[in-house]
């Protein structure tokens, strides 16, 4: 018995490392690569080099081979910059709209509550493709023309749930009481609301708004769809490069979206840690 | 609460600024779509790529078995791809569970600090582009890629292995971009098991696999069962995954949906087969609310019997 206990518990932590490789090494492989000068085969290490990385801010032609992807760097800024643009606009929007509903399903007591659980909860259990060929028809038999605000539109109608589901978890560990001190103490509901209830739920608010902003970003299933042909985002680009087939530079811009993601992660979880 | 009932006038007029504007934008720009998205199911496709405004429940004949014999014979083609995006689909849920059940042991026993790092480590992926993560198998199953080249530099290969494209690449393709997705729900129960039951099995004499069977794994089911909804809902209408790692070889409901709306322009049957998987999530949600009432119902139960 003694033995077989000292198995199991040398057992799972070597599973435990094995687990971490199968998660990080793939992302690890990206950035290793990014740096690797040979342009034939990519995964066969030559030399160090920064060329991938000027190629894409436009820098230098790396080689002839990817003067390709030369052609599409302006393409590539408009892409980023449409990112940024639809992930700033869909944070702000959801984050004020989820958390609106938060706070009235939360804080007061109407008929229709089950009616907004039920459609705050909807987009979680609906596969993405629904929404976006759903979104797709609308906006076609609307006479809607697509673009960055379709793309925005669409983003919204999910992303509420999500900010949703954030701040209404914050106002549950909540305690109620000091708002209750508050109005009992003569503050209207306006008062207790600005110097009461919205402090104590506004790291709920930030970790939705960051959520948010994350998934806007990185969103391509209903971006696709509802995507005019001049309002690509950054993952329709990369999307449209990977399946007309690979080059070096993808590693590096890959690399770039990983230093990206990772720094919001951390400020993610520096706030929370503040809390 | 009684303070702020004074005024009770004042009180619905927050609650309607509240809930007005996004109860309209929801309203028009989510429940409106899929609204139409239902109708246009049963309507008759049109010759470009419009809609006849007739009703026509041929877009579901056509896969399930009675299609519009004007222009085609019955093809079980789209319900074979069907069938086999709910295997795939099914077949990454195991793998991602086998994958992450283990891992969620071993975190579970860490100390605090310890166990708060690895459960970043865990969630930080998710954080990470999936065009990244996806792009990144592509890199390793490549036949240049980086799997082949390492097992024909150590002489076990001679030929590159056909890793792309397969089945396999789709299923280990999706099943690591969805593993946060599964891990954190089965944690949560598997955090929760209290090991002193385990002990106490183990005690009364039950064998390893008899107290695994009998006690960690009914404990663990929320999990098991929660896990496996999140990420069977995502897999089972991906396009993406297939269209990257399985190019046109490995056809997946999502895919032909994708084709549907386009190239081929048929909205109409595009959101019939859309509907087909949404159909299927549903029955997946049902049988699982059954089984959580079940457990819900026979833990009552119990509780009552022991106060």
């Amino acid at each position: 018995m003694k033995i077989k206990k000292l198995l199991r518990s040398s057992i799972l932590p070597i599973y435990g490392y094995f687990f971490f490789a199968f998660v990080y090494a793939p992302i690890l492989l990206i950035v290793v690569f990014s740096f690797n000068s040979n342009p034939v085969n990519m995964m066969i290490w030559e030399n160090f080099t920064f060329d991938w990385y000027r190629a894409i801010f436009g820098l230098s032609a790396a080689t002839t081979e990817s003067a390709l992807y030369l052609d599409s760097t302006d393409q590539l800024y408009e892409a980023v910059k449409n990112s940024l643009t639809i992930a700033l606009t869909t944070t702000a929007i959801s984050t004020v709209f989820g958390t609106a509903i938060a706070l009235a399903v939360a804080r007061f007591r109407f008929r229709l509550k089950p009616f907004y659980r039920a459609l705050m909860f909807m987009p979680m259990i609906m596969p993405d493709i629904l929404l976006g060929i759903a979104l797709l028809i609308f906006f076609v038999s609307v006479g809607i023309q697509l673009s960055v605000v379709t793309i925005i539109i669409g983003h919204c109608t999910f992303l509420i749930s999500y900010v949703f589901i954030v701040v209404s978890a914050r106002i549950a560990d909540m305690d109620d009481a000091l708002e209750e001190a508050a109005a009992d103490l003569g503050a209207n509901s306006w008062v207790t609301f600005r110097r009461v209830t919205f402090p104590m739920i506004l790291p709920g608010v930030i970790g939705g708004a960051l959520l948010a902003f994350i998934i806007s970003m990185d969103d391509l299933v209903i971006t696709y769809f509802i995507a005019g042909v001049d309002s690509q985002t950054l993952p329709v680009f990369i999307f449209g490069m990977l399946r007309r087939g690979i080059k070096p530079e993808i590693n590096a811009i890959a690399t770039i979206m990983l230093l990206f993601s990772l720094i919001i992660a951390s400020v993610g979880l520096y706030l929370r840690s503040r809390k | 609460m009684s303070g702020l009932e004074t005024n009770e006038g004042r009180k619905k007029l927050a609650l309607f600024g509240l809930l007005t504007p996004p109860t309209i934008f929801l309203g028009v720009f989510f429940l409106v779509p899929l609204g139409i998205m239902v109708v246009y199911s049963f309507l008759e496709p049109g010759l470009y790529g419009g809609v006849v405004w007739n009703f026509y429940d041929l877009n579901y004949g056509r896969i399930l078995g009675w299609a519009d014999s004007r222009y085609e014979q019955f093809d079980p083609v789209y319900l074979i791809v069907f069938l086999r995006s709910v295997k795939l689909a099914l077949t990454t849920v195991i793998l991602s569970l086998f994958i992450c059940y283990p891992a969620a042991f071993w975190i579970s026993r860490m100390s605090d600090a310890r166990k708060s790092f690895f459960l970043f480590l865990i969630t930080l992926p998710f954080f990470v582009s999936l065009v990244v993560r996806l792009f990144a198998w592509v890199l390793i199953l490549r036949p240049t890629g980086f799997l082949n080249q390492g097992l024909m530099g150590a002489g076990i290969i001679s030929e590159p292995l056909e890793l792309m494209f397969t089945n396999t690449a789709v299923v280990i393709g999706m099943a690591y971009v969805f593993i946060p997705f599964m891990f954190l729900p089965l944690y949560a129960s598997v955090e929760k098991l209290d090991m002193s039951l385990v002990e106490a099995s183990a005690d009364l004499g039950a064998t390893r696999l008899q107290t695994f069977r009998r006690v960690i794994l009914p404990m663990t089911l929320p999990g098991i069962i929660g896990g496996s909804i999140i990420v069977f809902i995502p897999s089972l209408g991906n396009f993406i995954v297939p269209s990257v790692l399985g190019g046109s070889r490995v056809l997946m409901i999502g895919n032909l949906i994708e084709q549907q709306f386009l190239s081929a322009r048929n909205w109409p049957f595009g959101s019939a087969l859309g509907m087909l998987v949404m159909a299927a999530v549903l029955v997946l949600l049902m049988v699982y609310v059954r089984i959580m009432t079940k457990e819900e119902e026979y833990a009552n139960a119990t509780k009552v019997k022991e106060g």
